[in-house]
């Protein structure tokens, strides 16, 4: 006989359930006021400079790719490299991670792990100059970071520059590993 | 050529209430008597054995005249001249009235309907209490089984009408009638599925072996799912819990040729006899694929892995219930690393070569990039009967999503290399609840009012790039729809508020480098409103006729993607410089679905749609491609415009034979930007698929049953309605067309007590070489080679052994 009440009871309970439990649900407020952060672990390379002082003395010239925002966002500055005829330069190249405070020196990094990067320059056309990598890792491969940039005559083009990021497989070509860096700058020889 | 609608949508409503009115209209009068002696005779048979049906009853409405047909099914009356209502009746088979003028000797001859085709579509009413009135499509049972061990977007392909998004072998997004993404809602189980829809390349994050059927809800259905169902909704639904005592199990196994992939996926499920309304189930699935190979050659890194589980456990009594449910899907998918390319130019040869400039030979290994993925839903709902009134159903859902994307790149810091963390680390924590009443039928009426909550946060890990900001989104609805049927017409209303609310936090940085966080809220009040009918002139014809009205609020990733995932650039709309904030989008849907069923030999199913988007949001190319540190990447940007999509579905089979089945399925999509009065970018280009069946003929003992043969072919058009100047909008040309052989034969072994299904299928079996316009992968590389997919389906009763075994 209390068969139809039980069921009505616990009918009744498990409505009251529902609706609490689909209430409190739906009015569950998102406690954690937190803020997005700087992605300070996050590598970045924001900067690439390479400089160039004539061996025979006389002013450096130097070339800057500048992205400060990051990918996307306001579109890099790229400088042009103005060079001069029948020069030899000794090239520096400078990269940085000026989003972090304070700036990250990248290739004082890479410096260190000399022997798991290479510096690929390609010149287009392939006379517009002539680089050769002067400093080596330990393993005796070379790595960019100096170099010897010598032009002849007079041309226009661009100049690429490639760091190939190359943990335990660098063997002095550029194809093993992945691209890290990869700008290219106008570059004239006048 | 270009596409039209026979007339307008607005001419084509009135042709259409017409026909139907007029098919009503026809009321009769009384008569006066003149000469009474006037013959009418006929015969009564069967609609789909031609057989003679002896003993029908033949009653003349009017006169309440009133005969038996004989051994031959024939019957004779003689009547007076005039219109009459002649209705015949025979146990088992459904009563049909003609109405009659007589002016002379009449032979008219009766072919009744068997009741099980009325039973039939008493089913569908049965459903139609629930599901909306749109035009749907299934896929369930052997049609099903044919897709087991496919993604769940590319299983739904098989639905005219459905296409997908694709990236790569293993990543499909669900496309339907050209929308796709923010406006598809998935519903897995039941909830709605929250993932991280932010990319094209993030596939949903269900298991496919979970349903046991799928169906696609083919145009607007907001007013019961939310705003972001303008496109359509994809119900994947499990079987319901065991109501029988005993123990059952169900093991699937896939291996295909082409990438070596390995699936199986089991269940087991009970019911226990002492407790009759306990009811559970388990299931699991573990799936890894290797290299996928084109063609001439293996795509890199293509490989993929899936693990799955869930759990389900019921208590159902006649008048409450209570399900709890858990999930998890774990997966990780190798990117493909062609498009990780350097400067433009090595852009625009990437993009050029007929084949990637990496390849590889077979393996499983995963490299990076790839992506990481976790899905966890759990689920809590019950029901109560309210009286004799109509049935309380409650559903609270909490969803985690947790997607890590690595990208090819390492760290160059040799102590973050080896912590292996990912660039991309996002969090997306979904709650979801709903209080749904159905009322029972009231003078015709049928329907229920609901309200809807989401709760939805968004986050990335400490060190994470940002793409998608922080956000968090709430959504606040209430809905009411009411059906009215009476006899072959069902009519249906309803109506939805959604309050809408998105407090978004971005890390930005300014032009000198500093960080900062930019604030902002959007809050919208969006309705949805939905009108339909249908009508079944016949017990073999249905027309039904949708329209339906939605404002959609744009979501997060629409206004505020920005970065780099997979070697690919994205930027929201509301970050363009210039552009200001993304609108809502209206959208206007009408479609008119015919179908032909229950028939002996031709059966289909025709729609026609139209649907019309103010400020429609979509993705394009960003030309010249954006540069990075690391080179030019393929670039993505959002847009807005006004869009009108119409299109034309069709699917039908035809028995050519007692035991050859033909089959054909076509769909075409034309989508205008009436904005900029041209094409609209990335729409699925023409289909059409044709397949012939063979049922091998067996006893009912023997060892093979239900065997079959199919044959068949899949052709895909060139893409050829695009943008003007399309060199300017995308970085290739549309690919060209595209024909594809599929064969097919499978058997039910019954070894023993338990059958075997054994299945083995052959894709591409011409090993073609093409791309496909939807796929992002087609820049780079082509579409997967010939593969052939053996697929074993094992139920298991264990009940008999449980108790013979104690």
């Amino acid at each position: 006989m209390h068969t139809p009440h039980k069921n009505t009871l616990s009918r009744l309970a498990l409505l009251a359930l529902l609706a609490t439990t689909t209430l409190f649900g739906a009015c569950k407020k998102d406690n954690d006021k937190d803020d997005p952060t700087p992605d300070d672990d996050n590598e970045q390379i924001t900067t690439v400079t390479y400089t160039l002082t004539p061996t025979s003395g006389g002013t450096p010239v130097s070339v800057t790719y500048k992205d400060l925002d990051g990918d996307g966002g306001t579109a890099p500055t790229i400088g042009t490299l103005a060079l001069t005829a029948n020069t030899t330069y000794t090239g520096v190249l400078t990269l940085l991670d000026e989003t972090k405070n304070p700036v990250v020196n990248t290739s004082a990094e890479i410096q260190e792990e000399a022997d798991e990067h290479l510096f690929v320059f390609t010149p287009t056309p392939a006379n517009l100059v002539q680089i050769t990598r002067t400093d080596k890792d330990k393993n005796n491969l070379e790595v960019g970071l100096q170099t010897r940039l010598v032009t002849t005559s007079a041309a226009s083009g661009t100049l690429k520059i490639t760091l190939r990021h190359q943990p335990g497989v660098k063997n002095g070509t550029e194809t093993p590993g992945d691209t890290d860096v990869e700008v290219t700058f106008p570059t004239t020889v006048r | 050529m270009s596409f039209r609608f026979p007339g307008t949508p607005g001419t084509g409503w009135l042709g259409v209430w017409l026909l139907l009115l007029l098919s009503i209209a026809r009321l009769s009068h009384a008569q006066t008597l003149v000469d009474c002696a006037l013959s009418l005779s006929g015969r009564v048979a069967d609609h789909e054995s031609r057989a003679d049906l002896a003993g029908a009853t033949v009653v003349v409405l009017e006169t309440q005249q009133a005969t038996q047909t004989d051994a031959a099914g024939n019957f004779h009356l003689h009547l007076c001249p005039g219109l009459y209502h002649v209705q015949v009746t025979f146990l088992g088979y459904e009563t049909e009235t003609a109405e009659l003028r007589l002016e002379r000797a009449v032979v008219r001859n009766f072919q009744l309907h068997p009741s099980a085709v009325l039973l039939r579509g008493a089913t569908v009413r049965g459903q139609r209490g629930l599901a909306p009135t749109q035009p749907t499509a299934t896929l369930s049972g052997q049609a099903l089984q044919q897709t087991r061990g496919q993604a769940l977007g590319e299983a739904l392909q098989k639905l005219s009408g459905v296409t997908a998004i694709q990236t790569g072998p293993s990543i499909f997004k669900p496309m339907i009638h050209g929308l796709h993404s923010n406006r598809l809602t998935i519903l897995n189980n039941g909830v709605r599925q929250e993932g991280q829809q932010w990319g094209q390349e993030h596939g949903p994050e269900i298991d496919p072996f979970i349903a046991s059927r799928l169906t696609v809800v083919k145009g607007a259905a907001s007013v019961r799912y939310g705003s972001d169902a303008i496109g359509g909704v994809v119900l994947v639904e499990p079987k319901p819990l065991r109501d029988s005592a005993g123990t059952g199990a169900e093991l699937n196994l896939v291996g295909m040729s082409n990438n070596g992939l390995g699936a199986a996926s089991g269940a087991v499920e009970g019911n226990l006899r002492q407790v009759p309304a306990l009811s559970w189930r388990v299931q699991g699935t573990a799936k890894r694929a290797g290299t996928m190979r084109a063609p001439g050659y293996y795509l890199k890194n293509s490989g993929f892995q899936e693990y799955d589980f869930s759990a389900a456990a019921g208590w159902r009594r006649e008048n409450y219930g209570l399900e709890a449910f858990y999930s998890q899907y774990n997966t990780q998918i190798g990117i493909l690393p062609a498009a990780h390319v350097g400067s433009p130019t090595d852009l625009e040869l990437a993009i050029a070569r007929t084949r990637p400039l990496e390849t590889s030979g077979f393996n499983y290994d995963i490299a990076r990039a790839y992506q990481d993925v976790r899905h966890d839903v759990a689920k809590l709902t019950g029901f109560v009967q309210t009286g004799a009134a109509g049935r309380l159903t409650a559903t609270v859902a909490q969803q985690t999503d947790f997607r890590d994307e690595y990208d090819k790149y390492r760290p160059r810091n040799d102590n973050l290399a080896a912590l292996n963390k990912p660039e991309l680390s996002y969090t997306n924590r979904t709650t979801t609840a709903e209080l749904l009443w159905e009322h029972r039928r009231w003078h015709n009426l049928t329907g229920s009012v609901g309200v809807a909550g989401t709760d939805q946060f968004n986050r990335y890990a400490a060190g994470s790039r940002q793409f998608i900001p922080f956000y968090t989104n709430q959504i606040l609805g209430a809905f009411w729809l009411e059906k009215w049927q009476r006899g072959k017409w069902l009519l249906e209303a309803g109506l939805r508020l959604d309050r809408r609310d998105l407090q978004v936090k971005r890390g930005d940085r300014d032009t000198t480098g500093a960080f900062f966080v930019a604030r902002s809220r959007f809050q919208y009040t969006t309705p949805a409103a939905s009108l339909g009918a249908t009508f079944d002139p016949t017990a073999h014809l249905t027309l039904n006729l949708a329209s339906g009205l939605t404002r959609r609020a744009p979501a997060a990733n629409e206004r505020f993607s920005d970065g780099v995932h997979n070697a690919q650039y994205e930027l929201g709309y509301d970050l363009v410089p210039g552009n200001g904030a993304l609108v809502p989008e209206t959208a206007l849907n009408i479609g008119l679905t015919a179908t032909w069923h229950d028939n002996p030999r031709l059966n289909g199913e025709i729609t026609v749609y139209q649907t019309r988007i103010t400020d429609f949001i979509y993705q394009v190319p960003i030309l010249p491609p954006v540069i990075t540190i690391r080179g030019a990447l393929i670039s993505w940007v959002y847009q807005q415009t006004d869009a009108t999509l119409r299109g034309v579905d069709l699917a039908g089979t035809y028995q050519l034979a007692p035991r050859w089945l033909l089959g054909a399925k076509g769909s075409i999509v034309r989508a205008r930007d009436t904005r900029q009065d041209q094409w609209q970018i990335f729409m699925p280009a023409d289909r059409a698929e044709a397949s012939l069946r063979y049922e091998v003929a067996t006893q009912p003992a023997a060892r093979l049953r239900q065997s079959y043969v199919q044959l068949g072919g899949y052709a895909v058009a060139r893409q050829t309605r695009v943008p003007d100047h399309y060199a300017e909008r995308d970085y290739k040309r549309p690919p060209a067309g595209y024909a594809l052989l599929g064969l097919e034969a499978g058997t039910t072994l019954h070894w023993g007590r338990q059958p075997l299904e054994v299945s083995l299928a052959g894709a591409n079996l011409l090993n073609q070489r093409y791309r496909d316009y939807l796929n992002r992968y087609r820049y780079f590389a082509d579409e997967m080679g010939r593969n052939v997919t053996l697929r074993v389906r094992v139920p298991l009763e264990l009940r008999r052994r449980a108790a013979s075994g104690r």
